[in-house]
């Protein structure tokens, strides 16, 4: 019985480590491309681990395209898109989860039925709303459209992280008279800490990683994010620039996968407490 | 704690103008514009058309809207089927008792989640996919077979695009049913085997409906987002100057084209009009479906 056991539990493990191969051939093969020194591509004694190690690629990336400049403009969109969002959608969500309001109830169906609308089936309106306006080719235009876009997310998400918080904690603070500010400073903040990571990463991993709205909005080359800068990169000349492109994929992945793997652990409670229940 | 007044008004008004600017008014507008004839040389002036552009969308076929429509549902139908099939066996694997390593194996298959969905796609088209140096053809060629143009066809694009958006979609669902699989107390399964109970009674009869409700909303949302996938579609087939020739429009990449490639904005408009009553509709009759789940 015992033999069996290690004999399926050793099938299992194989099985296991298949499978994350599966899961990290492409990019384990654009690793191998990137650092090869180019043009055995072509040749089909090619294999995963390079022959010739080199950095030649990165440094291309790296010195030979705006990379920084995109880069800032990166950091820039996001970090002000995930500050004025979390703002904006903490007040808010605090206000439908705790208030009882006239319009309560409707506002949160309608902010249900309105999340089912694909935001890329109203680029077109928006452009022409910011056109006007003189936002596009700007980063006011962009930052208000990736807030807009994350805005009901981060309420629904915050929101039924709160309802998960026991009101009788706050009543307490109440009574000690403290007002709604003081009770989200510091009583609800720390508590929804969870949700109110994930809701932040979740929104600036959809700023960091969103190219379609980016090379729509912006039309000059200066102005693009990493996102937009490496479909750019792809769009023009990517069979030429493939080991460039793998090496830049690669660059522009790091950070996302650091921050995602830190913020793992609170990644089940802080995102699924949201849901779409009432 | 539930006084009256003005207060949750002014905490929800930077919410509402934000979403009313960037999202209700967009929708609004589009709207209008689908009324009317608005093309690249109708900019400034359009013309009204009644429901022109819908009676087009709807009753003329070769439109090509009905045959995007159903190939969406088509591709929503397949890509849950399988997802939730081969994430739950996956996380039930995980749960194996002795199994060691899980923490390890769960850790290497959250990475497809993690990275940027646009460069993995553009990975798999570039690295996998390609005719001449893709991998895929690579081993095939070393296998003695003749490589496949995995995405120059209609069904083989699909399929090709139906593996990639498993790769990028699997993560989120073995967490999500691994998690509610750790939910459920051991102790039913333990009295069930006592009892005699197969495999199959004990998966009717104890897991679906314990780990039903805390799966819902997560299968929804990944409903909803299997059908208004654009980036996998569109980034593999479809994208400006390298097409592949594969026509597996989705309703979504369909209106996009309509509106960015051929700038027939009022078509387009019309098109977006009945995708988002087909999601309202569904999103009514899921929410339903969702609360008697909680109850």
């Amino acid at each position: 019985m015992k033999c069996r056991k290690r004999i399926g539990l050793f099938f299992l493990n194989i099985f296991f480590i298949l499978i994350c191969l599966i899961c990290l051939v492409p990019v384990l093969y654009a690793l191998g491309i990137s650092l090869n020194s180019h043009n055995d591509l072509l040749s089909s004694n090619f294999s995963l681990i390079p022959k010739d190690l080199t950095l030649e690629n990165y440094r291309c990336v790296l010195f030979e395209k705006p990379f920084f400049l995109w880069l800032k403009n990166s950091l820039i969109l996001s970090v002000f898109t995930v500050l004025i969002s979390i703002l904006v959608a903490v007040p808010g969500a605090y206000a439908l989860s705790r208030k009882r309001f006239h319009g309560r109830k409707t506002i949160l169906n309608l902010l249900v039925l309105l999340n089912a609308f694909p935001a890329i089936l109203s680029m077109f309106a928006v452009y022409r709303i910011l056109k006007p306006l003189g936002l596009v080719n700007s980063f006011t235009g962009l930052i208000l459209i990736y807030i807009g876009t994350m805005a009901i997310f981060g309420l629904w998400n915050m929101k039924g992280y709160f309802d998960t918080i026991p009101e009788e904690i706050e009543e307490a603070g109440e009574m000690d008279g403290a007002g709604d500010f003081q009770l989200i400073w510091k009583i609800i903040l720390p508590l929804a800490r969870p949700s109110i990571i994930v809701t932040a990463v979740m929104i600036l991993i959809y700023v960091w990683n969103e190219y379609i709205f980016a090379v729509t909005f912006i039309t000059s080359s200066s102005k693009y994010t990493l996102a937009a800068g490496l479909y750019a990169l792809q769009a023009t000349d990517y069979t030429r620039n493939w080991p460039v492109f793998s090496a830049a994929s690669l660059l522009v992945s790091i950070p996302v996968l650091i921050i995602f793997f830190c913020i793992q652990r609170y990644m089940t409670s802080g995102l699924t407490a949201g849901g779409v229940k009432e | 704690m539930k006084k009256k007044g003005s207060r949750p008004y002014l905490y929800l008004t930077p919410s509402l103008v934000v979403i009313g600017l960037i999202v209700i008014f967009p929708i609004l507008y589009t709207g209008y514009i689908s009324l009317t004839n608005m093309n690249i040389y109708h900019w400034f002036h359009p013309e009204f058309v009644g429901l022109q552009n819908y009676a087009k969308a709807i009753f003329v076929f070769d439109s090509g809207f009905i045959s995007a429509l159903l190939r969406t549902v088509l591709w929503t139908v397949i890509n849950m089927v399988l997802q939730m099939v081969i994430a739950y066996i996956i996380a039930v694997l995980l749960n194996t008792e002795g199994l060691r390593a899980h923490k390890l194996y769960k850790t290497i298959l959250m990475f497809p989640w993690a990275m940027p969905g646009y460069v993995s796609i553009l990975l798999w088209k570039m690295g996998m996919f390609n005719n001449e140096y893709g991998l895929l053809n690579q081993w095939l060629g070393k296998l003695g077979l003749n490589g496949v143009r995995w995405l120059d066809g209609n069904v083989s694009a699909f399929l090709s695009c139906t593996l990639v958006n498993l790769w990028l979609a699997l993560p989120f669902m073995i967490m999500i049913i691994d998690g509610a699989l750790q939910s459920v107390d051991k102790s039913y399964y333990e009295s069930a085997t006592l009892e005699g109970a197969g495999f199959f009674t004990k998966l009717r009869k104890i897991t679906i409906p314990l780990v039903r409700p805390v799966i819902a909303p997560a299968v929804v949302i990944t409903i909803f987002t299997t059908f208004k996938q654009f980036d996998i579609i569109y980034l593999l087939t479809q994208q400006q100057g390298s097409k592949t020739g594969a026509d597996i429009h989705t309703v979504i990449t369909y209106t996009y084209e309509k509106a960015f490639v051929t700038n027939n904005y009022g078509y387009s408009a019309a098109v977006s009009v009945i995708i988002f009553l087909l999601l309202i509709l569904f999103s009514v009759f899921t929410n339903k479906e969702l609360k008697e789940g909680y109850r």
